[in-house]
């Protein structure tokens, strides 16, 4: 209150310099009264105390109109207009208001019908109401609000009153970063929303509605995780309704967690199908085209693979990865060209048998080898069919005394291992085993494996939410959209997973690097830097996107990380045993 | 009027290593003008030498070795065609700063030079790691799709 106050003394000497010139005459009056406030009726303002937030609001709001009116717009103020009792700061801001946008009046129960403004001519086509119009409009940038959001949603379909606060408090703090909002700040009725939550609500503001259908969601999600599946079913009910309402990335995001919750709530599991590893691989291949970063993980993971193996004239690399081994002939490329000639290469490919395509991993060697010898690099291919969990050093054809250099590469496929207790571990231990020169991981820079099932939502609906903001950029560029929608249906699959399965099946267990690194450091690995070659790469990689403006590489502690805006999405880092 | 006769019989055609040597610094578009000549330059123009010193001609020193794997991959116009001339014009357009972002913020100064010198080489080096990608995409068609698109976002945005 006291903060107020101050404002609104500060603002006096500014609105009076450009408002009417009879203001001044009013300031040597010192009327007094008992429920007026008495600092300002000594400077001849006669403000009622309950009114002194009302009168303070609209002096924010007439700062903002009056800035945002196009030239000359408020000239009419100082000439034209008649200013009845000015001294009645209320009664004055109305009509002032009043004269910029005759459209919009804050108090819908004030007194200032009595004001008349003589002039009501031409008023220019205020940028208020033209700037409403951008704010519904004003879609996507409610993504980058979900940090602002409180942790845990108050809302509960029983009472309406919390939700208000929420929105109040949101419309509140929307008001002082600057925006003008278009809905009179009292009136929280107008969007219609009451107890009932099957109701179709009537949306007017779809920022608005952006938030609400976070704080669903969240709410949702909450009440899953306390049992309470009544609620929470009612609550799926009303996201898919509030989807409807937003375009592009939120709507999507929505819907594909909500499917996850729905599958959760109603124990629908999805099933394992036959199809399912060749269908994933597809879906993984048009998630390749789209968008950077399989390719970031891909060229940043053989930048630091082709500088381990300088000098060297046996090759080793072996891939946990496998899929399609689309990362493989840019590295036997530049193997090729490098001075002094080719190694030679051997390649080690393991995977997990897949029912339906078996020869999948012999194809990928048969293109491989195609491949290298076209270019002139001697190449050896071989594939272990296992489960990654099952590995074991003898599998792999080690051959300690043929003075090869071995590195080891993981492209999104450790976080699976942590579904199983005790298998990264025994995985580490292989890798050690192995005595490789280089280990190159490439992970999801996000913490989707905490103990806490609301934990995981939160952070998964932040990160997929960027994620799907950064393809929306492509939806404008790509010719092919179906490459698009393919990339969304294997990102949806993942948010399915990790929303709607518990226990081995929740394989889309990621983790943070922080956490990576502990690990691997526990292990008994050291980091080893990535240098400024795949940064520069990675830099040129994200020029070459035309609908890529967003993406920004960063260098931490010699890990390479690929962010959208200000938040990192995956991260590269390679290890070697630590001496 | 010796001379003059002299200058008259004068006749590009018959100096074919003059020929290809102003050829060589032409850029793309002029290249395909040109081949639409006549014959003889036609065949001039479809020789992979001369789309070789255009695709390498700002990197200095033009790497070595490249022309065994260039020639496999599908030769150096289908090099530039596909890979160079949209990186290279991309990159132009984007000033690269230090930071890794994509856009914004130009090179200072005296530094510009040298800094789209090595953007330039590291550009060339990216499109052939592209083009190998591609090439290997096309090797045997891949799971029912016989289409390879992994350089399809190198392509111009389409309005619609």
């Amino acid at each position: 209150m006291k903060r107020e106050h101050q404002e609104s003394g500060r603002k006096y000497p500014l609105t009076g310099g450009e408002g009417c010139s009879s203001k001044g005459k009013m300031r040597d009056e010192g009327r007094g009264d008992g429920s007026m406030d008495e600092e300002l009726a000594v400077l001849g303002y006669q403000v009622k105390s309950s009114d002194m937030a009302d009168v303070a609001e609209k002096l924010v709001q007439l700062d903002m109109a009056m800035g945002t009116v196009q030239e000359d717009g408020i000239s009419h103020l100082s000439c034209d207009t008649i200013h009845y009792n000015p001294s009645d700061i209320s009664c004055w801001l109305e009509s002032m208001l009043y004269e910029l946008n005759p459209c919009q009046t804050s108090d819908p129960n004030s007194s200032f019908s009595s004001i008349q403004s003589p002039i009501l001519g031409q008023h220019p086509q205020s940028s208020i109401f033209s700037s409403a119009k951008q704010s519904q409009f004003y879609e996507d940038n409610s993504e980058y609000d979900l940090r602002a959001i409180p942790g845990i949603a108050a809302c509960k379909s029983s009472g309406p009153t919390p939700d208000f606060q929420i929105e109040g408090s949101f419309k509140r703090l929307k008001y002082d970063s600057g925006q003008i909002s278009t809905l009179p700040v009292k009136s929280e009725a107008t969007d219609g929303s009451v107890p009932e939550p099957a109701r179709p609500l009537v949306l007017v503001d779809s920022q608005e509605a952006g938030v609400r259908l976070v704080h669903t969601l969240m709410a949702c999600a909450e009440a899953v995780q306390n049992d309470n599946l009544q609620i929470a079913d009612a609550l799926v009910k009303r996201i898919s309704l509030l989807a409807v309402s937003q375009a592009g990335a939120m709507q999507k995001v929505a819907t594909y967690f909500a499917e996850g919750l729905a599958r959760r709530i109603y124990k629908i599991y999805p099933q394992k199908s036959s199809i399912d590893s060749s269908y994933s691989d597809i879906l993984q291949m048009h998630f390749y085209e789209t968008c950077p970063y399989l390719k970031f993980a891909h060229f940043t993971a053989n930048q630091a693979i082709l500088e381990a193996f300088a000098g060297a004239a046996k090759v080793h690399v072996i891939d946990f990865s496998m899929k399609q081994g689309t990362q493989w002939p840019a590295l036997l490329q530049a193997l090729a060209l490098r001075p002094g000639g080719p190694p030679t290469f051997r390649l080690t490919e393991i995977g997990p048998p897949q029912p339906d395509n078996p020869d999948a991993l012999q194809q990928v060697g048969w293109k491989l080898t195609q491949f290298a010898d076209a270019i002139g690099v001697e190449f050896h291919y071989q594939f272990v069919c296992e489960s990654l969990a099952d590995l074991e050093p003898s599998m792999l054809d080690i051959r300690p005394g043929a003075d090869e250099t071995v590195a080891v590469n993981s492209v999104f496929e450790l976080h699976r291992l942590l579904a199983q207790p005790g298998a990264i571990e025994k995985v580490l231990s292989t890798v050690k085993a192995i005595r490789p020169k280089i280990v190159t991981i490439v992970e999801q820079e996000a913490n989707h494996n905490g103990p806490v099932f609301l934990d995981r939502f939160n952070e998964a609906l932040h990160y997929y939410s960027t994620l799907f903001d950064s393809l929306e950029g492509f939806a404008l560029t790509q010719s092919n959209s179906k490459d698009l929608v393919m990339s969304e249906v294997f990102l949806g699959r993942q948010i399915c997973n990790i929303v709607a399965c518990e226990g081995s099946e929740r394989v889309e267990r990621h983790e943070a690097l922080a956490q990576w690194r502990a690990r691997m450091e526990s292990a008994g690995f050291e980091p080893v830097h990535l240098g400024s070659n795949a940064f520069k790469q990675a830099s040129i990689l994200l020029a070459l996107l035309s609908g890529g403006d967003g993406y920004r590489v960063e260098e931490t502690n010699g890990c390479l990380m690929l962010g959208w805006h200000t938040r990192p999405l995956i991260a590269t880092s390679a290890w070697r045993q630590a001496a | 009027m010796a001379e003059e006769q002299k200058k008259l019989k004068f006749c590009i055609n018959d100096h074919r290593d003059v020929l290809v040597e102003i050829l060589k610094r032409l850029d793309a578009r002029s290249l395909g003008v040109a081949a639409c000549v006549c014959r003889l330059w036609c065949s001039i123009t479809r020789n992979d030498a001369l789309w070789e010193h255009l695709c390498f001609r700002h990197v200095s020193p033009p790497p070595s070795g490249v022309r065994t794997v260039v020639v496999a991959l599908g030769g150096y116009k289908r090099l530039y065609m596909v890979c160079v001339k949209p990186v290279l014009s991309r990159l132009a357009g984007a000033k690269i700063g230090s930071d890794g972002r994509g856009t914004g913020g130009g090179g200072n100064g005296g530094d510009s030079d040298l800094t789209r010198r090595v953007w330039r080489r590291h550009g060339a080096q990216m499109s052939l790691s592209l083009l190998c990608v591609d090439c290997y995409e096309r090797l045997g068609g891949r799971l029912g799709d016989a289409s390879a698109s992994s350089l399809m976002f190198l392509c111009e945005p389409v309005n619609f």
